[in-house]
């Protein structure tokens, strides 16, 4: 998926931008800054679920949300702060995605009405804004459930009603917004208690901390294109970058290890390198510290020079990421497609792991579209799979329930005749196309398939991101859990444990035979073993074993 | 009528029971303000009778519960998306609390209430 980049304001601006009162131009930068740091921490909001399994998308709503908001009002171009507000909020509404974009979207509405058709913002009307904000967030549910951004807007307006006065700047205002949004995200969990079983804090009023947070910071004149500067360990910050796109004016890639002199800041090292390029990561690792960044062609020289005047350069690799996107596009394509001869049905499938792609190819689909639990396609990336294939009947197999609603999406914006299929994982997506008859019609092949897909049953090995209870099943953070048919069957310590569990839960006898799909963060030596113990265990059974290559699934397992 | 067994004997939960529950969910969904009545007997019935439980249709079908939901919205918010919030969250919980697997939603948005025009 490719992100938009927002450009940051200059030093100019962000100047301009912090003298009260605040015309519509500061006001959408101020937007903008809320949702670029909203994207920045995107993955932080969407981790927040309450769920063991990664599927969270309360960040990426909320980002959709505002990149509607933010593009509707880029369009408006007015020096009024009422009618920017006003685009603002349009934008929010055609584009609220989820529960909490709607919530958002809401908020919006509210705080552009206040604005009305004022020329500037002063505090005191961004009082009046934060006011009418939380009253027309409040008029949309009849039962507010406490513990959400519900909650978090109106502590932040109550914060603001007590302190703010005519003298207050906007920067101060900010602050203390901020401020009273983060304590009231920490209380959430107080509140709520499905937050407090599962040890977070509510995504949505974090992602909301985020926006005010991101506002703040441009006027605080902090990056907003790098979370906290925090330290990884040094294997974690990759030589070579998995890149599906660059941004426009980064085009070049260096990294360099270094030993710092005596005193280091990490904090200083990334506000300077801030200044230089985006996608900055240190890592550390004995002393001995990584850096990577993106920068402009012109200025891939200047991380090198900055860093040798804090400590000795080791080690410098450069390369240029345009050449790197072009090469890896052509490598990715390994397995060979089935070409589609006139008036063919084609299928396009969802996978998420190149092992996977390979056995879909070979099973003859036309195109397939990466993806998956956390990585979903949009629906671009479905439509342009199958728009320039040479027929008009077309089949989608999602291969995971979070990617129906962007499959059904992109069958509204085609004129092909497109049938989904709805396979909920991998193994259903295979047994459907072993059904596939090209020449037949889309009905018969969509009957079939659909048939198909009862038929076979699935097995999800995969580590649970945090502890829960769910449906009666206990599970520590780190612990192996079953997923039989999408449902938690059991929690176990490994994943040999979890897959001979697995076996004593389903009725063996049903089946005639299993299919393993390991992960990418498994060994083949480890699966051999595996594969041994059940085939002794079970030896009335066919067992077949495959590279899926998919992530966070260390094993799916087919019975059929 | 829907029954389950369990060691000792049968579980009845009858269409009431299911429809308390999608009622208090969809009203804590965001931007659903009311449930509207589905017909004149329901209207009635909603002026007449104290705790009535209009706007709720329960149905079952071999494959589990199809509840039909006919609902007042708030005006200015994105129909689509709170529909498919309401409908998500009334099938989990139904699911949750009954054991039982709901097959369908469907939502009819019966009218929107507007609280401020803009």
């Amino acid at each position: 998926m490719s992100v938009k980049t927002n450009v940051l304001p200059s030093e100019a601006q962000r100047h301009e931008l912090v003298k009260s009162p605040l015309n519509g131009e500061g006001l959408y930068l101020l937007f903008n800054a809320g949702l670029t740091w909203l994207m920045t921490n995107q993955q932080h909001v969407n981790s927040l679920n309450v769920f063991p399994v990664p599927d969270g998308d309360t960040g990426t709503n909320m980002v959709l949300t505002m990149q509607a908001a933010v593009n509707e009002a880029e369009h408006a171009q007015t020096k009024n702060v009422g009618d920017m507000g006003r685009a603002f909020a349009q934008g929010a509404l055609m584009g609220a995605r989820g529960n909490s974009g709607v919530i958002l979207s809401q908020i919006w509405r509210g705080f552009s009405r206040a604005l009305d058709s004022s020329e500037t913002m002063d505090p005191p009307l961004f009082l009046k804004a934060l006011q009418e904000a939380r009253n027309t967030a409040y008029k949309g549910v009849v039962r507010p459930v406490e513990g959400t951004i519900l909650t978090v807007i109106k502590d932040v307006t109550a914060a603001a009603e007590e302190t703010v006065t005519k003298d207050t700047n906007l920067s101060d205002m900010l602050v203390l917004i901020v401020e009273a949004a983060d304590e009231s995200v920490q209380r959430t969990p107080e509140l709520l208690p499905i937050l407090k079983q599962t040890g977070v804090v509510d995504s949505g009023g974090k992602g909301l901390f985020y926006i005010f947070e991101g506002m703040l910071r441009l006027i605080q004149k902090l990056p907003l294109d790098v979370s906290n500067a925090v330290i990884k360990p040094l294997d974690q910050v990759k030589l070579v970058h998995a890149m599906d796109s660059v941004e426009e004016g980064q085009d070049y890639e260096v990294v360099i290890d270094f030993e710092p002199n005596g005193s280091f800041s990490l904090e200083s090292y990334y506000d300077d390198l801030g200044k230089i390029g985006t996608s900055i990561q240190v890592g550390e690792g004995d002393g001995i510290y990584r850096m990577h960044i993106h920068t402009a062609l012109d200025r891939r020289y200047e991380p090198i020079s900055y860093t040798e005047s804090i400590g000795t350069v080791k080690k410098i690799m450069m390369e240029n990421l345009q050449e790197q996107v072009n090469g890896k596009k052509s490598e990715g394509e390994k397995f060979k497609l089935n070409p589609i001869n006139p008036g063919e049905i084609a299928v396009v499938a969802v996978s998420p792991g190149k092992g996977l792609s390979s056995i879909f190819a070979s099973l003859g689909v036309a195109a397939i579209v990466e993806g998956g639990q956390t990585m979903n396609p949009s629906v671009k990336d479905l439509v342009s799979a199958f728009e320039n294939l040479p027929t008009d009947k077309v089949i989608i197999l999602p291969n995971n329930k979070n990617i129906f609603l962007a499959a059904q999406n992109a069958v509204k914006v085609t004129t092909k005749k497109i049938v989904i299929i709805p396979t909920r994982n991998t193994p259903q997506g295979f047994a459907a196309m072993l059904r596939l008859m090209p020449e037949g019609t889309l009905q018969e092949n969509e009957e079939a398939m659909n048939e198909s897909i009862q038929e076979v049953h699935t097995g999800e090995i995969t580590t649970a991101i945090r502890s829960v209870e769910i449906d009666g099943v206990q599970v520590k953070k780190g612990e192996v859990i079953v997923l039989f048919d999408g449902k938690l069957v059991v929690s176990a310590r490994s994943i040999e444990d979890a897959a001979t569990q697995l076996m004593e839960k389903v009725q063996m006898d049903d089946f005639e035979r299993i299919t393993i799909f390991y992960g990418a963060d498994m060994t083949q030596a480890r699966v051999n073993q595996l594969v041994d113990g059940i085939r002794k265990q079970y030896p009335d059974h066919e067992v077949e074993v495959h590279e899926g290559g998919q992530p966070h699934y260390q094993l799916i397992i087919a019975f059929e | 009528m829907t029954s389950q067994e369990n060691k000792i004997g049968q579980i009845y939960i009858l269409p009431r029971a299911i429809r308390t529950v999608a009622r208090a969910v969809a009203l804590q969904s965001y931007g659903v303000i009311n449930l509207a009545p589905r017909n004149f007997l329901e209207a009635v019935n909603r002026l007449v009778c104290k705790d009535s439980d209009y706007g709720i249709k329960v149905a079952t079908s071999a494959e589990g519960l199809v509840l039909e939901l006919s609902l007042i919205i708030e005006y200015g918010l994105r129909i689509k998306s709170v529909s498919d919030s309401v409908a998500e969250s009334v099938k989990f919980n139904v699911e949750k609390t009954m054991g039982i697997p709901v097959q369908r939603v469907d939502v009819h948005v019966r009218g929107l209430r507007i609280s401020n025009a803009d």
